[in-house]
């Protein structure tokens, strides 16, 4: 099961302050929800894991990150993330690709696409909800990126952006997560997609 | 782990079992207390012929755990014939010839059994939607909605 | 004096042939006694459960069992490499081919066998594969069986690079199985040239599973101090297991019982042998205890046993009268990642060169060409005869195609191409001898009940205000009844059947036979016949099947081959024990053996009333007063080589309505007429009917098994699945007519398959019907309210006005 996604986010920070925080493997990590990484091999590879709960799965993936390209011209980073669910009975790999653009007023913005493979029961068994699954992950990805450029500024908002990353859970969450993917799936039926 | 204590009444009869936290309603009836009348077919809660009666409602037994069953009254398929003979359900489902294999015939009869006291005059059309929680792969239903009727004809007259 | 009374009320007294007598087996069923293999425990019992791979193609690099083996409760975890010693970590399939039992360096498919663990319990077992660690290496994965061949397509069986003689053929490609051919090929393209009129249509089967209720399991149990192994196990063919077991083990076969107890429903998902079986006997003759195996669904549905996935393409050279000139079928056979289908060894397509139907069709040709792929083995026959399902599609869609492509209504090209009634034994094209018909007057039959002129001029008034409505027809042939022993084996072994009768002193009877019911009612049938035979009441006959201890060796039950084989194996030892009969009653009479004529239940003096010996009387003097010379005792064995197949048919008629708006189907009418030549019990055919056509809706309508690029199974559980509830299931009108076969000792052809073959067919057409006039010729299966839908839309009927 692949799918292919194209992301944008803004952010509310400059390219300069969005480039940084990208090249921050472990703390770009942490924004994925339920990820984080466990060893640093060296700054091309890392260790991983991902914890999921979706309905009655709950899976946990271990797997290697290798960076295969920065571009600091460009502002481009490419990662690749591979791994297997902890109870052998899944895998999943991402090709992502990300980069900083400039946008108007200062800010700057966050693109990426993605390409996510699913083997094994977590496709059989989530195949027809991957696209909105992987949506959804993405999104709060984007929002906690977002967050942590906000902190590395000053005033209230760099404040909440900060409580919202001290809140952030550490698995993504069942029961809020299918709600939101069952929301983008009414979305996508509607959309005239 | 650390087993637990669960005591029910089944089929009429009170009943102890030490039961792990996370062992199946089924997995009990079936492997602990040896009563194999009530069958696994899907363990996704689709096919119904783990369906056992507890406390007035049919549930299906492949997503209950034991010790959900505490202070229960339960019945599955053995319970359902008394001393004056077979039940209803059951003498219709021959009648009618509502079974072939007869894997899913137990929790059919179980379901058959409370539906029809949920709803003892049904339509064809309430009997299939009253028993469709249930599967079966050999009569193509008809016959076991003809038993069905058969069955509410007799404990209407009794 | 009028007697006759009197005799019918002997002859119904014995619950004979034709008699909707109660199944005798539904006392334990419904109320809970039934003996199914999960139900069975045994002292020191201990369960397996399967590590599979999450991958469809993939290198193993590792396994590390440590972590496994460590937790309590844990017995054995076994992989290819424990088995390799004992040569066990492939085993030979029915088809020819290998299968890995465990995977050996490599995993072919998703949900692959890798290793199994033995465990206290299900739940310890159940913990225990996940810690079983794996180290796979990701390849190439090839599903699409139109690539398999390419130049660049992955090499999936690296086990047989270089062995380029088949099993049933040379192969040409690594990914090539068999190529395997029917008929005349060059007489049937110099038709196709010069004919007026030629249509032509690609179709696809979609991959589908059986789905019993119950799924496949075991419980092995060796007995170390007599070196004595039984299997109880989930099996359509008890006695082939025994064999195989045999085979593979080098256990004598006298040291081997097999057991089929009740079995929750077959469909063909049980007659193959599985790793789970091979791997419990395994373990239980290295760990000297008991072993159970039970899957679940979705290992069910992913792994043991799928049905069809056949690429078609149907061709017919007509005249312009619509009159077939001849036939060609092209077919690409996905068979998974090893060869494991379950035809008669000669036959790698199965019976699929029936597919010349219920016409006369003067030339044929027909081509298939199996591949590997990276999916599941098996390739069994989902309740049909071996590969009939798919003959029966092709040839009756390429119909509806010629007929509208003529503009001639359905009903009337198949009137113009039927075998006529005096053609019977009519030998087909491709080399088949059906035994008996009328096609005709059966279609006329169905289409003055259900007042088909009226139906097609609501149809042409439903067209006018834009609804959609279809009228599916299928007029099928069905091949049953495997097999003549001359060109039909499984593994060497003849396709005949068994039955033993033991007549004890009192009258009573024991029988035995070499089929199995899974449902079917053998318990109930088989003594029909023994009572009209011999003049018992069935009630005071009892039947047993599935232990290889007692049973005599048969093939078992599968592709309708009960009561066209282990039926005619009944009738024939019956009449053996009746014809020593006679001989004791002469004796016990006084008069020469000829002097006596058989009633019902009793042999008669000829002319002299009162002079007669009644069965059971026979019976008490068998084992006391017989016959100077003859050996006492009343039983036969006899084992049956049927003379040929049996060819039931049908005229099935489908009424349906589709909702533009939403794409869902409603089934107004089915109506089903079979002939199945003599009815041995009405009551049990139009159950097994009942059944069929509902299995036949479940695949027309919903199955399928999706596969992505990646060879992940989309749809292995009950959730995604199809298989119809109470609600979905349309209600069905049964009809019949009786044409027997005049090989077959009591004329019967068998049934319970002719319902899936011939409905699937029909609901196609009556789908397809519903949007002919707008010049759809065919549409793939499954017809899911989605998939109807998009051709709604793409034909723009979903626009309100």
């Amino acid at each position: 099961m692949q799918v292919d996604l194209e992301k944008e986010f803004e952010l509310p920070g400059s390219a300069a302050q969005g480039w940084e925080f990208l090249q921050n493997i472990p703390a770009v990590a942490s924004c994925m929800p339920g990820a984080e990484i466990t060893d640093t091999i060296d700054e091309h590879n890392y260790k991983g894991k991902v914890k999921m709960k979706i309905g009655p799965a709950a899976m946990a993936f271990n797997g290697d990150i290798v960076i295969s390209n920065i571009d600091a011209q460009k502002r481009e980073l490419n990662l690749m993330g591979k791994g297997q669910d902890s109870k052998g009975s899944s895998s999943a790999s991402m090709d992502l690709t990300a980069w900083i653009v400039d946008a108007d007023g200062g800010k700057s913005a966050l693109k990426g696409n993605a390409s996510v493979t699913v083997t094994g029961k977590a496709a059989s068994l989530g195949g027809r909800m991957m696209m909105q699954v992987a949506d959804q992950i993405l999104n709060q990805f984007g929002a906690n990126f977002a967050d942590h450029i906000a902190a590395m500024g000053a005033g209230v908002e760099a404040e909440e952006a900060r409580e919202h990353i001290a809140q952030q859970p550490q698995e993504i969450n069942g029961l809020r997560f299918a709600w939101s993917v069952f929301i983008g799936w009414l979305r996508s039926l509607f959309g005239g997609k | 782990m650390a087993k637990q204590h669960v005591s029910f009444k089944l089929n009429g009869k009170q009943v102890d079992a030490l039961v792990e936290p996370r062992e199946l309603l089924v997995h009990t009836i079936r492997e602990t207390l040896s009563l194999t009348g009530t069958h696994i077919g899907c363990e996704t809660s689709h096919c119904g012929a783990c369906t056992v009666d507890l406390d007035g409602k049919s549930v299906k037994s492949c997503t209950v755990l034991a010790v959900q069953a505490d202070g229960s009254e339960l019945k599955t398929v053995e319970g359902l014939a008394d001393a004056g003979g077979l039940h209803a359900v059951q003498k219709a489902f021959i009648e009618e010839h509502g079974l072939q294999c007869g894997f899913c015939t137990p929790g059919m009869l179980i379901r058959a059994y409370r539906f029809l006291q949920e709803n003892p005059n049904p339509t064809e059309e309430e009997i299939r939607w009253g028993m469709s929680g249930n599967l079966c792969r050999c009569t193509g239903y008809q016959n076991i909605v003809k038993a069905v009727q058969t069955a509410a004809k007799t404990l209407q007259q009794a | 004096m009028d007697n006759t009374a009197e005799v019918q009320d002997r002859e119904d007294s014995l619950k004979g042939v034709g008699c909707s007598r109660k199944r005798k087996e539904d006392a334990r069923f419904v109320q809970g006694t039934g003996r199914y293999t999960d139900d069975l425990k045994l002292p020191g019992m201990l369960f397996a459960d399967m590590v599979r791979s999450p991958y469809a193609h993939a290198r193993i690099k590792s396994i590390n069992k440590e972590k496994a083996l460590a937790l309590p409760g844990v017995h054995a975890v076994l992989t290819a490499e424990d088995l390799k010693p004992l040569n066990l970590h492939w085993m030979p399939t029915l088809a020819g081919d290998v299968q890995a039992v465990l995977a050996d360096e490599k995993v072919h498919f998703q949900y692959q066998e890798v290793a199994v663990v033995i465990a206290d319990d299900r739940y310890i077992a159940a913990d225990a594969i996940e810690l079983v660690e794996v180290e796979y290496e990701e390849l190439e994965v090839l599903v699409d069986a139109h690539r398999a061949m390419d130049d660049d397509a992955p090499i999936l069986r690296e086990d047989l690079v270089g062995k380029m003689d088949g099993a049933h053929s040379t192969r040409v490609h690594n990914n090539h199985i068999f190529n395997w051919q029917a008929g005349e090929k060059e007489a049937t393209d110099r038709v196709f040239e010069q004919a007026e009129v030629t249509v032509k249509q690609d179709m696809y089967y979609p991959r589908v599973h059986p789905c019993p209720m119950e799924t496949c399991g075991c419980v092995a149990s060796f007995d170390k101090i007599n070196e004595h192994l039984t299997v109880h196990l989930t099996s359509q063919a008890p006695h082939i297991v025994r064999t195989v077991v045999s085979m593979l083990s080098g256990i004598p076969e006298s040291r081997i019982r097999i057991v089929s107890p009740d079995i929750g429903g077959g469909f063909g998902n049980k007659v193959g042998i599985y790793p789970g079986y091979v791997v419990s006997i395994v373990a239980s003759i290295v760990l000297g205890v008991p072993v159970k195996w039970v899957e679940d669904r979705m290992e069910n549905i992913s792994t043991t046993a799928f049905a069809r996935d056949y690429h078609m393409t149907g061709e017919i050279a007509a005249d312009k009268e619509g009159r077939i000139k001849a036939l060609r079928v092209n077919v690409l056979a996905d068979h998974g990642a090893f060869d494991a289908c379950a035809d008669p060894s000669k036959f790698p397509a199965g019976l699929m060169h029936i597919c010349t139907g219920s016409y006369d069709v003067p030339v044929a040709h027909l081509n298939v060409d199996g591949v590997y792929t990276n999916k599941a083995p098996g390739g069994v026959a989902y309740r049909c005869s071996f590969r009939v399902t798919e003959a029966v599609y092709v040839i009756e869609r390429t119909m509806d195609v010629l007929a509208q492509k003529l503009g001639i209504d359905k009903a009337e090209i198949r009137r113009r191409n039927f075998v006529k009634v005096e053609q019977f034994p009519y030998k087909t094209c491709l080399g088949w001898e059906l035994d008996s018909g009328d096609y005709h007057t059966a279609l006329e039959k169905v289409l003055n009940a259900v007042d088909y002129d009226a139906l097609r001029k609501e149809q042409q008034e439903k067209r006018t205000q834009g609804e959609l409505m279809g009228i599916g027809l299928c007029t099928f042939t069905e091949i049953v009844g495997a097999g003549p022993s001359r060109n039909c084996d499984i593994l060497g072994v003849g396709m005949f059947d068994s039955a033993e009768i033991r007549v004890h002193p009192t009258g009573s009877v024991m029988a035995r036979m070499g089929t199995i019911t899974q449902g079917q009612g053998h318990q109930t049938t088989y003594a029909q016949i023994i009572a009209s035979e011999l003049g018992i009441s069935s009630d005071e006959i009892s039947i047993e099947e599935g232990d290889t201890d007692t049973a005599p060796y048969g093939l078992g039950t599968y592709g309708s081959r009960s009561t066209p084989v282990g039926g005619a194996a009944t009738a024939v030892a019956a009449r053996k024990i009746r014809a020593k009969a006679q001989k004791i009653a002469a004796h016990l009479l006084e008069v020469s053996e000829n002097d006596l004529e058989w009633e019902v239940d009793r042999f008669k003096v000829k002319g002299v009333p009162g002079q007669e010996k009644t069965m059971k009387e026979v019976a008490w003097a068998a084992y006391n007063n017989v016959p100077e010379g003859m050996e006492p005792g009343l039983e036969a064995v006899d084992y049956y080589d049927p003379p040929n197949f049996t060819y039931p048919f049908g005229i099935y008629l489908c009424v349906l309505d589709i909702d533009k708006s939403t794409g869902e189907t409603k089934v107004r009418r089915f109506y089903a007429l079979d002939d199945c030549g003599t009815r041995i019990n009405p009551m049990i055919i139009e159950g097994q009917i009942h059944g069929g056509l509902t299995e036949g809706f479940a695949v027309a309508m919903g199955q399928e098994m999706p596969f992505d690029e990646q060879g992940n199974l989309l749809g292995n559980t009950l959730m995604d699945y199809f298989v119809p509830t109470f609600v979905e299931t349309p209600h069905w009108e049964t009809d019949y007519t009786v044409t027997p076969s005049p090989h077959h000792p009591l004329g019967a052809k068998g049934v319970a398959e002719s319902p899936h073959v011939g409905s699937i067919p029909c609901f196609t057409s009556a789908i397809v019907d519903a949007f002919a006039h707008l010049d759809v010729t065919h549409m793939d299966m499954p017809h899911s309210a989605y998939r109807v839908w998009q051709k709604v839309h793409e034909l723009g009927l979903d626009k309100r006005a």
